[in-house]
């Protein structure tokens, strides 16, 4: 099989470069480790009401000890979203001995952008230039005026609904009209201006569109909040909603499913990668070819098959594939009760919550033990049954008392930039193989005093603002959860201005190998701590059209 | 097969059936499904806890049944203790066989002691929360109960709560996180 460029990956990355490369006339194909899961065709549980699972969406907790050790830890993991997760008795991983790191991972056709949060933030040059800024890490070999107008591209295609608030550490961006805020946040977001101008509190810029795009085939949100499940009117951005059915249209896009990539194909003599070899849904070893390839399944299994490839990694010339991989720091910084509001409530599923977005370490340096950045997400709801769950009582009057809706709360979720560290990083465990032979990949990782020193201020502020708010605090925390936690796992195949001490240069183009781009969260040199995925998109799409130049000029 | 009426009592019927095919392994073909032992307790138990007001009791729509379900596969951290036995030990071999008063003064009792921290009771907060998640999410107590909407259409972030408003079991967030 002959292409004009291979993509490894169907996800949210995957997707994007498959888009643009067939919609500029590339033969393109892309393969994808996992099943095929069709639009609208196989989302099995989208309809299903609680009491049409064995488990009332609970799920078999035994089943789940024995195949799901690691995926039942995510918040999204249910028994309706189980489908959207791999299983870990068949997809080992190993971590090094005081590693703790939750990988969590969808094998599918859509990959994770039918599970992910959909939260969608554009980085700032407080963030590409961390680095140089800092000192940690190696500088980005790009700022924002290089990814802005690209970040246009994406939003306006995807779908994204926020509101614009003119912040210079989150810029605006093309959006849809935002969702609005509840009674409680409408209050929190005032008194918390009042007080600390530079702290805003805004609806989550959430790719689950409030205006439909009739001509693509999505219908707006519904505002059931069950997205994970997959949504059959397309309402939030997943591969199937919107790049698989552009790409699909050009006619140029081939798509295999149960295709394992093991290794990408070298010549010395060119220095050109030749295509991949994948293992099919037969166990037979396939190879394809093609002229230019983009890795695309996710940042650590983009790292596994290019230190598979070659003794010592493929496009590792600069020693530092596997390395300075990152997630961000996660912990429930403040949760709250919110009195006064109980003559108030509200209808329907907001599929977001709030932000609030970094506020310190911009012009002034004033994290207190830090360089970067802390942000939240949370919201405010209301109780319903499940208080029931802390409350003593049985009989006529705790029913009464659980028909009802419940006090206002408010919870507060830190998000801590992650340092770029070089003893974080993802090796190959060759006496350790998975159910294709391949070796298993191993984590080595762990957070240093600067990201627990964020999660500390962004406790203590969180604290201070909800009090501030009228809330009365009855929890909050400073220790970062397990790494994988926040599921922003990235790096191993940083991009840099230098060679000698990266793996891909400002067009996500690995330095050694003139026609092998890496898009996905492989290629980030830093985190920030915003959600990563609109980014990756961004330079998937950046990556895509530098590419296309370059074969036509014929450079590469 | 019963003959089933509508629509509804059919899925109720077919829910059913599949919680008894789970509950019950099935033995070698033609053998009889054996009750669970505990079933009785369990469903009186879980109508103690939810009783019937004007929408019936936990125990008449099946969650005795899915309490035990849970408990053998060890939802709610349960692994490790039988749960059911030690509920009919801790309220006695005649629990069942007491008038209505002393079961209802026996189980507030118990509940009481759980809240207050007694570790000999402490049991008793995972069956707890596995009756409320049987019936919160049973369809009698997830929309007629309390009320559900599966396909909302429009969030309305500011609405007046009035006195005697039902909660919502499709409030996902508050589920996770109320």
């Amino acid at each position: 099989m002959d292409f004009d460029a291979i993509v490894v990956g169907s996800g949210i990355t995957g997707g994007w470069a498959a888009k643009e490369l067939t919609e500029a006339g590339l033969k393109v194909l892309m393969i994808e480790r996992g099943r095929e899961i069709r639009h609208q065709q196989d989302y099995t549980t989208e309809m299903k009401m609680p009491w049409d699972m064995p488990f009332r969406g609970h799920g078999d907790s035994d089943l789940y000890d024995r195949d799901y050790a690691v995926q039942r830890l995510n918040r999204h993991f249910t028994e309706f979203t189980q489908p959207h997760f791999v299983n870990d008795a068949q997809n080992p991983y190993q971590t090094g001995e005081d590693t703790r790191f939750t990988w969590f991972r969808s094998y599918q056709l859509g990959g994770r952008s039918l599970a992910w949060g959909r939260q969608c933030y554009r980085w700032s040059d407080y963030d590409f230039g961390a680095n140089a800024r800092d000192g940690h890490g190696t500088d980005w070999p790009i700022r924002y005026a290089d990814v802005a107008l690209w970040y246009d591209k994406v939003e306006s295609f995807i779908g994204v609904s926020g509101a614009k608030e003119g912040l210079k550490q989150l810029p605006d961006g093309q959006f849809q009209p935002p969702m609005g805020l509840n009674a409680v946040e409408t209050h929190v977001r005032a008194e918390i201006a009042k007080r600390w101008p530079e702290r805003c509190l805004t609806v989550g810029r959430t790719a689950n569109m409030t205006e439909g795009k009739p001509d693509e085939g999505r219908a707006p949100c519904q505002y059931r909040s069950l997205c994970a499940r997959g949504c059959s009117y397309g309402a939030y951005f997943s591969t199937q909603s919107s790049t698989l059915p552009a790409a699909m249209k050009t006619g140029n896009l081939t798509v295999i499913t149960d295709a394992v990539v093991e290794a990408l194909d070298y010549d010395p003599a060119t220095k050109r990668v030749t295509g991949v070899r994948y293992i099919d849904a037969q166990k037979q070893c396939q190879t394809a070819r093609a002229r230019i390839v983009f890795l695309n399944a996710g940042a650590f299994n983009s790292v596994h098959i290019l230190l598979n490839s070659a003794p010592g990694g493929l496009a590792n010339s600069s020693g530092t594939l596997g390395t300075h991989i990152m997630d961000h720091a996660n912990t429930l910084s403040a949760a709250a009760l919110m009195p006064g509001f109980e003559t108030h409530t509200s209808f329907g599923n907001r599929p977001t919550g709030v932000v609030i977005p970094r506020y310190r370490n911009m012009d002034q340096m004033d994290g207190i033990g830090h360089t970067r950045g802390f942000s939240f997400q949370g919201g405010a709801l209301q109780s319903t049954w499940t208080q029931g769950n802390r409350m003593a009582g049985i009989g006529a009057d705790y029913k009464e008392k659980l028909r009802h809706p419940g006090p206002w709360r408010m919870v507060l979720v830190g998000f801590a930039d992650c340092v770029p560290r070089a003893t974080n990083r993802l090796t190959l465990d060759r006496n350790k193989t998975d159910a294709n032979g391949l070796p298993q990949l191993k984590v080595d990782f762990a957070f240093g005093k600067e990201e627990h020193a964020a999660l500390a201020q962004a406790k203590a502020e969180a604290a201070e603002m909800l009090t501030a708010a009228g809330g009365k605090v009855i929890m909050g925390f400073d220790q970062p959860g397990p790494g994988g936690t926040a599921i922003h796992e990235m790096g191993g195949a940083r991009m840099g201005y230098d060679p000698k001490t990266s793996v891909l240069n400002q067009w996500s183009q690995s330095h050694d190998i003139a026609n092998l781009f890496v898009t996905d969260g492989a290629q980030m040199s830093s985190s920030a701590c915003q959600n990563p995925s609109l980014t990756y998109m961004a330079l998937t799409a950046r990556a895509a059209h530098a590419a296309v130049g370059m074969l036509r000029e014929g450079r590469i | 097969m019963p003959k089933i009426e509508s629509p509804m009592a059919r899925r109720e019927f077919m829910a059913g059936m599949a919680l008894l095919m789970a509950v019950a392994p099935v033995a070698a073909a033609g053998a009889k499904l054996v009750p669970n032992p505990y079933q009785p307790l369990l469903r009186e138990v879980a109508q103690l806890v939810i009783p019937r007001s004007t929408t019936p009791g936990a125990g008449e729509v099946g969650v005795g049944a899915f309490v035990l379900l849970a408990l053998d596969h060890g939802l709610e951290g349960t692994k490790g203790l039988d749960h059911a036995a030690w509920l009919k030990s801790t309220l006695g071999a005649g629990f069942l066989a007491q008038p209505l008063a002393k079961r209802q003064a026996a189980l507030a009792a118990l509940d009481a002691r759980a809240f207050a921290g007694d570790a000999a009771a402490k049991p008793w907060l995972a069956i707890k929360r596995l009756i409320l998640l049987g019936y919160y999410t049973s369809e009698t107590g997830g929309s007629k109960e309390l009320q559900y909407v599966h396909v909302p259409g429009r969030w309305d972030p500011d609405l007046p709560l009035k006195p005697g408003d039902r909660a919502f079991s499709s409030d996902w967030s508050a589920v996770d996180f109320g």
